[in-house]
């Protein structure tokens, strides 16, 4: 790997190179193609376009190197799967840009019994195939709508989408080498490697009853499609339910842990308080975030639409329940209330599902209105923002205003 | 009552069958990644220290913040990520994002 750490000078080397080939005054808009406004308030919020990523139709791009691609809002009117050239994309350090099959291998090593290496047909030999559907979502999805502001990734809601992944169970893969006693967790590292020596490296681990879980998958497809480099090929691990930082993409090694994982992205980023606090709060404990909260979006209006004046009205949007089932959604103004009639179950409890509801008259403008979903288990979306200074699990109501005419 | 319902196991019969996945190479090109930082006295102290990890939009994106949050920032690249930023240039750097950041957003 040494191959790929940067000295100062071959960084710098590396931005002259990337200034050249781009000329300074080259417009980002322009160069790539339209330009979309996020509303994210006080801005900036304004963010190119492009069709220019292989295997990619028109995305948001929030970066480019390494990439972070945000999935336009008009994607989710279409259905309760997002396309595989519409999905998000998400990376923290450089992406590896080449794999090569047969030389790929998984380590599967640390409390085990015998330490395995495995090929990839190995790995989607190691047990039943499995499909699930569910949504990945970053856990900072609709982080540029917090208010205040908070640094980080820019997102809109974007940062999501819903796929069927297909694999062999992570348990089948772990049988391979055997738990060994005392495993307490399982560490997931892929082929991305930071640029620094002494960088944390992006991995992230499971505690064990998740790691068991019979839909937890080391999954190859995504959509009955071979995974595609943006989103982690050949291997990423899937967890249904739970934030996107935990589906490790281009899987390289599988650690079993008997403690604590103290690793960067664990035990110090992707946190947020254990209770909720203010933002001039300094020294709180947090936990690390995991299962995601019921979320609900209106697809079939945008903010300041204009609808007819004493017609009916239907709108529509998705929903998810999170961690468990969506129970209900429900249509919320100031004061008012109208239950929503669900979408036909097409992809089960971690997969959206469409609502619908028809308004019999529009006797005037809609101020700030929004959709709430509710989980099985009672978890409810609230009406304001569990603020949090990384802009994690966004999941306050999102409103809308329409203009009656 | 969640995973069973929504699992569905393929009858792929039992483990160590062969898998009816092939893997295929796999490789990606990246788009041009277009250095977009406004002209300003600092431009290329960033340029040199902060896009080779990222690109300039990591920094153009965030939304207005202090002097001290950016030199928060900028420490943060060195202690934790191990950005050999040169410790001489950081002012630069600050006045710069500050001043950047004081401009209009383009529009298109
Ligand atoms: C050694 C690599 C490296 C260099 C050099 C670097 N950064 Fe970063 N920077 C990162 C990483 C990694 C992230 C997190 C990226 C992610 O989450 O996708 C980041 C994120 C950021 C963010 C987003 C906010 C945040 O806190 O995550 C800002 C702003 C930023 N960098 C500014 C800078 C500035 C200004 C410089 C130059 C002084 C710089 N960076 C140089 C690695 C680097």
């Amino acid at each position: 790997m040494s191959g790929t750490r940067l000295t100062r000078r071959a960084l710098i080397a590396g931005a002259g190179a990337t200034a050249l080939a781009a000329p300074a005054l080259a417009s980002f808009g322009a160069k790539l193609g339209g330009m979309i406004d996020l509303a994210l308030p006080g801005g900036p919020s304004l963010r190119p376009t492009t069709p220019a990523f292989p295997g990619k139709g028109e995305m948001i791009v929030q970066r480019i190197r390494p990439p972070l691609l945000e999935t336009p809002m008009e994607v989710f009117r279409e259905g309760i799967i997002t396309p595989n050239d519409r999905m998000f994309v998400r990376w923290n350090w450089p992406m590896p840009t080449e794999v090569k099959a047969a030389e790929h291998r998984v380590a599967v090593g640390g409390a085990v019994k015998n330490a395995v290496s495995l090929t990839l047909d190995e790995v989607a030999a190691a047990g039943e195939t499995v499909e699930v559907v569910a949504i990945n979502q970053c856990a900072g999805n609709g982080r540029g709508l917090s208010e205040p502001r908070v640094t980080g990734t820019q997102w809109g809601n974007g940062a999501m989408g819903c796929a069927k992944w297909t694999g062999v169970r992570l348990k089948d893969v772990l049988a391979k080498a055997g738990l060994g006693a005392g495993a307490k967790r399982v560490r997931f590292t892929g082929l991305d490697v930071p640029l620094t020596d002494g960088a944390p490296q992006f991995i992230k681990s499971l505690p064990m009853d998740m790691a068991m879980r019979d839909d937890v998958l080391v999954a190859w497809a995504m959509n009955d499609e071979p995974l595609p480099i943006l989103h982690g090929f050949p291997l990423r691990i899937v967890v249904p339910g739970w934030f996107s930082t935990y589906w490790v993409k281009m899987l390289s090694t599988v650690e079993v842990l008997t403690g604590e994982d103290d690793s960067y992205y664990v035990a110090d980023s992707y946190r947020i308080p254990a209770q909720p606090i203010t933002p001039d709060a300094k020294d709180f404990p947090t936990v690390p975030i995991t299962a995601m909260p019921p979320r609900a979006f209106i697809t079939s209006h945008t903010t300041g639409d204009t609808v007819a004046l004493g017609k009916p009205l239907t709108l529509e949007g998705i929903a998810m329940g999170g961690d468990a089932a969506l129970e209900r959604v429900d249509l919320v103004g100031k004061g008012w209330e109208i239950p929503c009639d669900l979408g036909p179950d097409e992809g089960g409890p971690y997969a959206f599902r469409r609502w619908s509801v028809k308004l019999p008259q529009v006797a005037g403008d809609f101020a700030d209105i929004g959709v709430r979903a509710k989980n099985v288990n009672g978890a409810v979306q609230p009406e304001t923002l569990a603020w949090n200074p990384s802009g994690y699990a966004r999941n306050v109501i999102e409103r809308i205003t329409l203009r009656a005419q | 009552m969640r995973a069973a319902a929504l699992i569905v196991a393929l009858a792929l019969a039992s483990c160590d069958s062969s898998p009816e996945i092939v893997f295929k190479d796999a490789s990606l090109t990246l788009p041009d990644d277009p250095v977009d930082l406004p002209e300003g006295p600092g431009r290329d102290a960033v340029i040199e220290n902060c896009t080779a990890c990222h690109s300039p939009s990591t920094m153009l994106q965030q939304p207005k913040v202090s002097a001290e949050k950016w030199e928060s920032i900028v420490g943060k690249m060195k202690k934790l990520y191990k950005a050999p930023v040169d410790d001489a240039a950081v002012p630069a750097i600050v006045d710069y994002m500050v001043h950047v950041q004081s401009l209009p957003e383009a529009k298109p």
